[in-house]
């Protein structure tokens, strides 16, 4: 099989799970690329926020037609998470693989943890 | 006032550990919107989906100048997770997810452990 067929199978399941799990494609997305792709943790890392963005592009679309979304409070939490995101990226490179990783897993076992409880 | 600040703490925090880890930040947004703001868990789950795409684009652009991002994972996975997103959106209320959720939230707590644990022989 090509690596262009694997990686959109990939994609595929992972889209069809975030939808039906309600949680974000990239607490898929990076374990996927780092081991079964064998991409480095930080571009895997980069490679899943690029996903990101069309995938709530739709979703955002889906949601907007059942209006569901507060636009106001959107732009205001907009303001930091921009700020956020600048300083966090910044700092991601500076970050060794193995601490990313550390990170990444704490955040895997926590949103497991919220999964099974919910 | 204390509510912009909170505002405005929650989309720092939420920003933050989205650049730092690759992620949307909706697992945490989420529950911060539901429980700091008393906003509905539906509500919550858009304004998630809205804040994610300008925060990503922030993120993505710092990666882009620093060469980071696979260009031929992120096209065709990207491409395939669209189209998931779209089947699993028209099917969500039919399929019962709280048991499917339960399963999974033990896969991801196991692969989080392994990862943890595959950090200590390096």
């Amino acid at each position: 099989m090509s690596q262009q067929v694997k990686y959109l199978g990939s994609g595929f399941i992972v889209g069809i799970l975030s939808g039906l799990l309600g949680v974000g494609g990239g607490i898929f997305l990076v374990p996927i690329m780092v081991t079964y792709f064998n991409i480095a943790q930080h571009s895997a890392q980069a490679t899943s926020m690029a996903i990101v963005i069309p995938t709530a592009l739709v979703s955002s679309m889906i949601y907007g037609f059942h209006g569901n979304i507060d636009v106001n409070l959107a732009i205001n939490l907009t303001v930091g998470s921009i700020l956020g995101a600048s300083i966090g990226a910044r700092l991601m490179k500076m970050i060794p693989a193995v601490r990313l990783k550390q990170l990444f897993a704490l955040l895997l076992i926590v949103v497991g943890v919220r999964m099974v409880l919910t | 006032m204390i509510t912009v600040l909170i505002i405005f703490s929650i989309g720092l925090s939420v920003g933050l550990l989205s650049g730092l880890l690759g992620i949307g930040g909706g697992v945490v947004l989420v529950p911060m919107l539901v429980l700091l703001l008393g906003v509905a868990q539906h509500t919550a789950q858009g304004i998630s989906m809205l804040v994610i795409i300008p925060t990503s684009i922030v993120s993505v652009w710092i990666f882009y100048k620093e060469k980071l991002i696979n260009y031929q994972a992120a096209t065709y996975m990207a491409v395939g997770a669209v189209l998931g997103a779209l089947i699993s959106a028209n099917f969500v209320q039919v399929v019962p997810a709280s048991d499917l959720k339960h399963i999974f939230g033990i896969f991801v707590i196991f692969s989080g452990v392994r990862m943890l644990l595959g950090t200590r022989n390096k």
